[in-house]
């Protein structure tokens, strides 16, 4: 589904009379995405930003067609408006609320895994194609259109990432925010197919953190890619929160590390061990880049 | 989160499961040992493999009891200093097992294990894969898992287990874990007794689970991190109370990869911070919080800003650092902002008429050179 999305994928946006919905449904247009319905519990609102309101997903994407639907709602309504959306048969949700309870992001993820759509979130800054259209709140001056594809746990290390290739005249194919949650839709391994087969990317970025098992997964997914005899693409990584300490989650959930799982150590060892190279520094990727595309 | 474990143990005794007697010592004054002894004190810091590092002591008389947590009493385990220490009246007689419901984030699942043989080396996957159940976030499955794990038990230690399995559950489901393990699971004639616990909670869900807000609140030594993004809504954790460079930083991903490049340079970081730019909405309140948290502590030499703006009107920060600056006097360091982003211009331009001594840099590398030549300075 992510791979297909243009500036012609029809979008509803649940949550889009809020303060922060409404301010970033002008921002996607503006950008190219092609919003057509808003969902609000709100009777009193008919519009925003010119885009027609409706009182539940079913309505909007029986009025418009839409199957893919960005969910502006806070933590705790994240549940209730994925459900509304895949009862509506939206294929992809984005999730952009911060903190939802890990307890009802397993929920949402079993009723997306029965129903065989696909789950951007729980927290995440959203997903872009640079060029064609963003769902959620990536910043402009980050997206360039250009030949990587980029995925990350962490949003303002994606940003700093993404700025620093958009500024050197480089840039994304396809640029998925999968956040810091340990319970979420998307996975690194799961946008392997993804990149591989798209001709726009040329290369890979991981942007990972310490915790969980996603690098270690991703890493896994490359050597089965290439044991199948398929065509890998360079992968580049970063792995932030080496200096965590044990037991404490920095800031998001998922960078908790116990033991010896999910650590720096086990993350690069892994990825470089599939072919894929880890950084230091974010110079030192973006160097990587730079003389992927021939800058160097 | 994870719990220390007298707080893990609480929530199992609240759940029905027995634990060995015991109680809490901070160092202040000799409490009564509980029972005649053989005794455990164990070091109460939120890490795994506390045993490995030295943090458990079995002891077999009162002095020996009073020596370890002597010992054990302010002396730090992988970087959490030791505040308290729990002293347990050793249990004998007892089969030891391995029970554990831990969330399979991959899985959207709970995995069910149950092993012959505590220990502290369980764990380590392996025979941990045949031993153990995928099941749905429920409390029904995961008690049935437990039965089914221990079918091949004697039928006494079978009930036991099957009981405690189904409290465990309960409490799981009830208080939205994400692990709740028991490493030593006694069981024996009278049934079951959590030797350890070691429980992680959400923080997402603190809102509706007051229990388990009520122990980070009735702790706030031992979790200062999580009492902070309760009261505050944002995150700062101390990294290390020795640290010389501050940072007032947004952006949880960018903070982490901050703190290791300073580190892999040589500097010693003082915090992680993640203060949500998006969330102050004009207030300097905030930023006058983390500054002044900063400002507490000794050895901080510099303070380094930055701020990655996409969304965040930077000129808005740049009045409000200003201001919460001129509020924080306990906070006197030389100050290096990197900021990018929205209304940059317009930002320098404020901390250069305001504040003139800010370095203000755009780029984050000449901004951390900059951090790096204010502490040779420091130091020269």
């Amino acid at each position: 589904m992510i791979g297909t999305l243009s500036r012609r994928t029809p979008v509803i946006v649940q949550g889009a009379t809020g303060r922060t919905g409404s301010v970033h449904v002008r921002r996607m247009k503006e950008f190219g995405t092609n919003i057509v319905a808003g969902v609000s519990a709100r009777a009193d609102v008919a519009s925003v930003e010119g885009v027609p309101v409706f009182p539940d997903c079913r309505a909007a994407a029986a009025a418009t067609g839409a199957q893919v639907s960005l969910l502006m709602v806070p933590p705790a309504g994240v549940l209730s408006a994925a459900q509304d959306a895949i009862g509506a048969g939206i294929k992809l949700i984005v999730t952009v609320a911060e903190g939802v309870p890990v307890h009802d992001a397993m929920r949402v993820g079993r009723l997306v895994r029965e129903t065989g759509a696909t789950w951007v979130g729980a927290s995440t800054p959203g997903l872009a194609v640079p060029g064609e259209m963003k769902l959620g709140f990536l910043p402009n001056v980050s997206l360039k259109p250009g030949p990587f594809g980029m995925m990350s746990k962490s949003g303002t290390l994606s940003y700093e990432v993404g700025y620093r290739l958009a500024t050197l005249g480089l840039g994304q194919s396809i640029w998925v925010g999968v956040g810091g949650d340990p319970v979420k839709g998307v996975r690194f391994p799961d946008l392997l197919d993804l990149f591989l087969d798209d001709p726009r990317t040329r290369g890979i970025l991981l942007i990972g953190e310490v915790g969980g098992s996603e690098e270690e997964d991703f890493a896994d997914a490359m050597r089965r890619a290439h044991a199948q005899g398929r065509a890998l693409k360079p992968v580049y990584a970063l792995v932030a929160g080496r200096g965590a300490k044990e037991g404490v989650a920095m800031g998001h959930a998922g960078a908790l590390t116990f033991g010896n799982v999910g650590t720096f150590e086990s993350k690069k060892q892994r990825l470089e061990a599939a072919g894929a190279r880890v950084f230091a520094t974010i110079d030192d990727l973006i160097d990587a880049c730079r003389a992927e595309a021939g800058q160097r | 989160m994870l719990l220390i474990e007298c707080d893990g143990k609480a929530l199992l005794r609240a759940a029905g499961i027995a634990t060995p007697e015991s109680v809490v010592v901070d160092g202040a004054e000799a409490s009564a040992l509980p029972g005649a002894g053989p005794w455990i004190v164990k070091a109460q810091v939120p890490v795994g493999g506390r045993g490995k590092a030295g943090g458990v002591v079995r002891c077999d008389t009162e002095p020996e009891v009073r020596a370890a947590q002597q010992r054990l009493l302010g002396a730090s385990i992988k970087g959490h200093r030791i505040q308290r220490c729990l002293v347990e009246a050793a249990v004998a007689g007892h089969d030891e097992y391995y029970l554990s419901l831990m969330l399979d984030p991959a899985q959207y699942g709970v995995r069910v294990m149950l092993l012959r043989e505590g220990g502290v080396d369980v764990g380590q996957a392996g025979a941990a894969q045949t031993q153990s159940r995928l099941c749905p976030p429920d409390t029904e499955a995961m008690a049935a898992a437990v039965a089914e794990l221990a079918a091949g038990e004697p039928p006494a230690r079978r009930a036991a287990l099957i009981v405690a399995g189904k409290k465990l559950a309960r409490l799981f489901m009830d208080r939205e874990l994400m692990l709740a393990e028991i490493n030593p699971l006694f069981v024996g004639a009278d049934g079951c007794i959590a030797g350890d616990a070691k429980i992680v909670i959400d923080l997402n869900a603190a809102e509706r689970q007051p229990a388990l807000t009520e122990l980070i609140e009735n702790a706030p030594a031992i979790y200062p991190d999580a009492i902070r993004k309760l009261r505050d809504g944002f995150d700062y954790v101390e990294v290390d109370p020795e640290g010389e460079i501050g940072l007032l930083t947004t952006g949880a991903g960018l903070s982490m990869m901050l703190i290791d490049e300073m580190t892999a340079r040589g500097g010693k970081p003082l915090n992680f911070c993640d203060i949500r730019t998006g969330l102050l909405r004009g207030d300097p309140m905030r930023v006058i919080k983390v500054l002044g948290w900063i400002g507490e502590r000794p050895n901080v030499k510099v303070l380094l800003v930055n701020i990655f703006a996409g969304i965040t009107d930077l000129a808005e920060f740049a009045n409000l650092l200003c201001i919460a600056l001129e509020r924080t006097p306990v906070l006197r360091v030389p100050v290096v902002a990197r900021i990018v982003g929205n209304r940059f211009d317009e930002a320098r331009a404020i901390l250069n008429e305001k504040r003139p001594d800010i370095a203000v840099e755009e780029d984050l590398t000449a901004a951390l050179n900059r951090v790096d030549a204010i502490l040779r300075g420091a130091s020269a």
